[in-house]
């Protein structure tokens, strides 16, 4: 038994010698990404493909941690108050790091003060879709039909304060229209009841919705992006469809707590660059219907930018529909 | 029929290769590791596990996770027998039956049925899934807010049923679950619903912290105050195996809990879950001697060990054929589906058939994985009932804790294994039972959301939940059930009234 | 039930268990409503969040008040005895681990994360005194045997992300060595620790082993 137990120490020696060799500076350990949400969402899934890539430049495993909860809030929050030495970034998006003041009044924390923004990883447009024997056939013809049976519609989402929810509330500001909400728990369920002709129509992810609308089980009547997306070359943009003032994609980010040193974020951020640099890392990015960045918007000072403009952004719309959560 | 065959054997020759394989036993071996410690999910391990995908073609990859995800399935239930903690919201009915056959000293028995009937019901629904998986997609999309709240509803009754003593107690502890599910924020208008004000509340209880409370640690407590010294070999093991007898009377709940599951996993939104427990109603309604049930009957472990397994295998029908998660660990595959450059949805089959028809092979092989990785084992779990309790029970707690923590990485959730631990000794102290409340907590989410969102598609309008034929068909049977559960103490009510 | 007990029994109460458990639900049902007091109902086709919450109380209380009337009128059981000290120890054992696992601060009192190598032997052999049988040496046999189990078990195989030994302590050693490394070193070394106490132990083993009681109506 102790002759094994020896051995087994021996072994152990080794082992800590041989993964004892080549390490710079930062970073020297693992480095934990805060995802704010479940794995496997749309977040989850571009922190990992990006997560993965930069793994590599940096030489130490980036290890992706779900943190989810109150629309992200709980993780960010978390992350936010982590030690700033880099060992602790999160990827945060339009929600927790644009809506969340809005709709959560005791967030504790603020989107542009409390962070060392590292830099944009990948956005998914949204798209509006509906149920495929809807009335309408196209966007116009939907605005039109709003106008006349608004109250009769009923638009789902994927609960308060999701992707889905927000660009909703945007949407219907922008058309001006009243449709009837129905929550629902995550997209799957709201999805299935689209496709069942519970509800009518809803606003989300590219990611969510291409499969069901190349599949036919739904139909969509445009994408708010300025430019159509190669995986739905069919689908016309909110401005060829005649709509302005509708052009929103779900941006993703990373972010690290407020006082990490200049040198981390850069190395970070070049890591990053990096990552969207790559062919492989990228198509598999297009392949989901994201969009990258281009290269003047990925920098640490265009990401703080983009989150004031978006705090800015979204507060008013979210506050005059009157929505918030405690 | 040609078709199933040539789609089958392409599926087969994709799963059989040796990497697959491999990657199929190592999922179903790790995926049977973590179902066993209590409290780590199949999910936490999954997402952790992704990165190591990365490296591998996306079929053996979801080859793997799918094998992490009934192999802790299988895992799951035999820590509901041995120690009493359910795991996942599917072994809470194990624990009623299976529990006390291992005190019995036939935890063999138990562990052995759970693990034939499983590998029979893991062999039906991947033919079902194969032969009418496309078809029975349709079935999902019936169903919509009203019959779903409906669905629940007969649940709920189910666990009127289920109940072994009071009903009245029953009734009341359904009730409490489906309260302690509307803790948290509402999902429709964002607010807090008894929260304390405490942040870690705002998205409601756990599952695994509540189970792991009220069942786990007061358990423990409970056990303390039982024990007593004895001698190390008069501690009776007993068979480690069932007999032709075992089989003669469990094989029937087998077949029936196999189709109940089967038909309960298609339904989005999780309809799993009801599996386990409609098949146990059922049982304990067909059987000659339904007191036998909650003290060791085998029926009352292999009707239920038979639905989980039948339904965590067709729940993959949404997710493979129309790409529609119909509950957590399905929606991580579908995660990992993407990473992969996969996107789940209706043209899987077409686009990527050897995914779809390989995964499907993968499934049956992987069953019979379970089988062999797992019947050798049951004698060395059953040997674990021998340690002594005094330092089994810390152990357990440490486990619980551990795993606990693992699943959303807060201490607070470690705390309130102890808050529930409390509140469950309480409960037993006053003659409830848990399970009803495990289940009444389970479907009062949906419960309420499909409440809230059929009514807010209806105008407000009760008449939807009878207008619509499903769900008046549901309602229906509900209430039947109801009446068959209450009939009997109504009637030994009025005897006791006359006999005195 | 023999009759002579039945007897026994007739007071005001005849089945104390059933009327402290209607009374606890009351208080439940009572607890929730107050709670649930200012959120708005809403209506049949747009329930506010108070709505079902509401019933459901009112439900939960009822059913309390049916239970407690039975435990006036119908014979039962009356409550059992309650335990102290199992409660305490596994309560104390469940917030040692919480408070240590992670950096842990509740005002002025704050505690740096020790990891797993800390929080769970002290779970342990904390909770290991709930019974009155506790040795201290056994149970520190045990947690220094199953906590390098599981810190390799969780930490190394499963890579699951829990805080396994204090930071602190990585920054004393060599700044080359990895993670992994560190924790394979201290599972080996609790594993040796935990072999030669068991092992000094040996002699003073005894042949007795408790088990749970089985339920008297089996």
């Amino acid at each position: 038994m102790k002759k094994i137990a020896i051995a087994l120490a021996a072994g152990l020696g080794l082992a800590v010698a041989a993964d004892a060799q080549a390490q710079g500076n930062y970073p020297q350990r693992p480095i934990t990404m805060v995802v704010p949400f479940a794995a496997g969402g749309p977040t989850d899934v571009i922190a990992r493909i990006v997560g993965e890539h930069m793994s590599h430049t940096l030489g130490q495993q980036i290890v992706v941690e779900n943190v989810a909860g109150a629309g992200g809030t709980t993780g960010i929050t978390r992350a936010s108050q982590a030690q700033p030495d880099g060992y602790t970034i999160m990827m945060g998006h339009m929600g927790t790091h644009g809506a969340a003041p809005a709709l959560y009044p005791n967030l504790k924390y603020d989107p542009a003060k409390d962070f060392a923004p590292v830099g944009l990883a990948a956005g998914t447009p949204i798209l509006i879709v509906a149920r495929k024997d809807f009335p309408a056939n196209d966007l116009k013809g939907f605005v039109e039909y709003m106008k006349t049976n608004g109250d009769k519609v009923n638009m789902a989402h994927a609960g308060v304060g999701s992707v889905s929810h927000m660009t909703g509330i945007f949407f219907n500001s922008v058309i001006k229209a009243k449709p009837t909400m129905v929550s629902y728990s995550g997209t799957g369920p709201a999805l299935n009841d689209l496709m069942g002709n519970t509800v009518d129509f809803m606003t989300d992810q590219i990611v969510n919705v291409a499969p069901q609308i190349q599949g036919g089980n739904i139909k969509a009547f445009a994408i708010a992006t300025p430019v159509r997306s190669p995986v739905l070359p069919n689908v016309p943009t909110t401005k060829e469809a005649g709509l302005d003032g509708y052009e929103v994609s779900a941006w993703n980010a990373v972010f690290a707590p407020k006082g990490t040193s200049p040198e981390i974020v850069k190395k970070l951020n070049d890591a990053l660059v990096k990552a969207l640099a790559d062919e492989n890392t990228k198509k598999r990015l297009l392949d989901l219907g994201g969009v990258i960045p281009s290269d003047a918007e990925r920098s640490p000072e265009a990401l703080q930018k983009l989150v004031e403009t978006e705090v800015a952004r979204w507060t008013p719309v979210l506050k005059a529909a009157g929505t918030k959560a405690q | 029929m040609n078709e199933l065959i040539s789609n089958l054997s392409l599926g087969f020759g994709v799963a059989a290769s040796m990497q697959n394989l491999g990657l199929a036993f190592m999922g179903c071996l790790v995926g049977t590791l973590i179902g066993v410690l209590p409290g780590v999910g199949p999910i936490a391990t999954i997402a952790m596990l992704l990165p190591i995908t990365f490296g591998l073609d996306p079929v053996g990859a979801l080859i793997m996770l799918a094998g992490i995800y009934y192999g802790a399935q299988y895992g799951g239930s035999t820590t509901a027998i041995l120690v009493n903690i359910p795991g996942e919201a599917t072994s809470v009915v194990t624990t009623l039956d299976g529990h006390q056959m291992a005190r019995q000293g036939r935890a063999g028995v138990a562990l052995g049925i759970a693990a034939i009937g499983s590998f029979f019901a893991g062999t039906v629904a991947t033919v079902i899934i194969a032969a009418l998986g496309a078809p029975l997609t349709k079935l999902a999309l019936i169903f919509g807010p009203a019959e779903y709240f409906s669905l629940m509803v007969m649940g709920l009754v189910f666990a009127v049923v289920l109940a072994r003593g009071s009903i009245l107690k029953a009734v009341s502890m359904i009730f409490l679950g489906v309260l302690l599910s509307t803790v948290g924020t509402d999902l429709e208008t964002g607010q807090e619903r008894m929260t304390f004000g405490l942040q870690f509340l705002t998205d409601g209880i756990d599952f695994a912290v509540l189970a792991m409370g009220v069942f786990g640690v007061a358990e423990i407590l409970r056990n303390l105050e039982n024990t007593e010294t004895r001698d190390v070999v008069r501690q009776a093991i007993g068979r480690l195996l069932p007999n032709r007898d075992d089989f003669r009377q469990a094989g029937p709940s087998v077949v029936r809990g196999t189709f109940i599951g089967a038909i309960l996993g298609i339904l989005p939104g999780n309809g799993a879950v009801l599996g386990p427990f409609a098949s146990y109603t059922i049982e304990k309604k067909i059987a000659k001697d339904p007191s036998r049930f909650g003290r060791g009957a085998i029926e009352g472990v292999a009707g239920p060990e038979s639905a989980n397994n039948a339904g965590a295998q067709t729940s993959f029908i949404p997710l493979l054929t129309l790409g529609i998660p119909p509950n957590a660990v399905m929606a991580l595959m579908v995660g990992a589906m993407t990473i992969h450059g996969i996107v789940p949805g209706p043209q899987v089959m077409t686009r990527n058939p050897d995914l779809f028809w390989g995964m499907i092979a993968s499934m049956w092989i992987g069953n019979l994985m379970l089988l062999i990785i797992n019947l050798p084992m049951v004698g060395m779990w059953v040997r674990l009932l021998k340690v002594p309790y005094h330092l089994m029970f810390p152990a357990i707690l440490m486990f619980c804790c551990i795993g606990i923590y693992s699943i959303n990485s807060l201490p607070t959730d470690v705390m309130f294994i102890g808050v529930f631990g409390l509140l469950g000794y309480l409960l037993i102290k006053f003659g409830f039972e848990p399970a009803p409340l495990l289940l009444g907590f389970v479907l009062g989410k949906l419960l309420e959301e499909n409440l809230r969102r059929a009514l807010i598609l209806s105008r407000g309008s009760l008449e939807t939940f009878i207008d619509r034929p499903v769900s008046a068909g549901l309602l229906l049977v509900a209430i039947v059930l109801l009446a068959l559960a209450l009939l009997p103490s109504i009637r030994k009510g009025r005897d006791e009234v006359f006999t005195e | 039930m023999s009759q002579e007990r039945v007897r026994e029994r007739r007071g005001l109460v005849r089945s104390s268990q059933n009327l402290a458990a209607g009374l606890f639900l009351v208080f439940i049902a009572a607890l929730a409503l107050w709670l649930t007091g200012d959120l708005p109902q809403g209506r049949l086709g747009a329930m506010g969040p108070g709505m079902l919450p509401d019933w459901l109380a009112y439900a939960v209380g009822l059913c309390g008040l049916a239970l407690a009337g039975s435990g006036l009128l119908k014979e039962g059981d009356s409550l059992e005895a309650w335990g102290l000290r199992g409660p305490f120890f596994v309560i104390l054992a469940v917030v040692a681990f919480a408070v240590t696992i992670r950096p842990f601060s509740l005002g002025p009192l704050v505690i740096p994360g020790l990891g797993m190598i800390v929080a769970g032997p002290l779970a342990i052999v904390i909770g290991g005194y709930a019974t009155s049988e506790a040795q201290f040496r056994p149970l520190l046999v045990l947690a220094l045997g199953l906590t390098p189990f599981c810190m390799v078990l969780f930490g190394d195989l499963l890579n699951l992300p829990i805080p396994i030994f204090p930071q602190a302590l990585a920054d004393l050693l060599p700044a080359t060595w990895s993670q992994k490394a560190i924790l394979r070193l201290l599972a080996a070394l609790m594993v040796l620790a935990a072999a030669a106490m068991h092992l000094s132990d040996r002699g003073r083993k005894s042949r007795k082993i408790d088990v749970v009681r089985q339920p008297e109506e089996i």
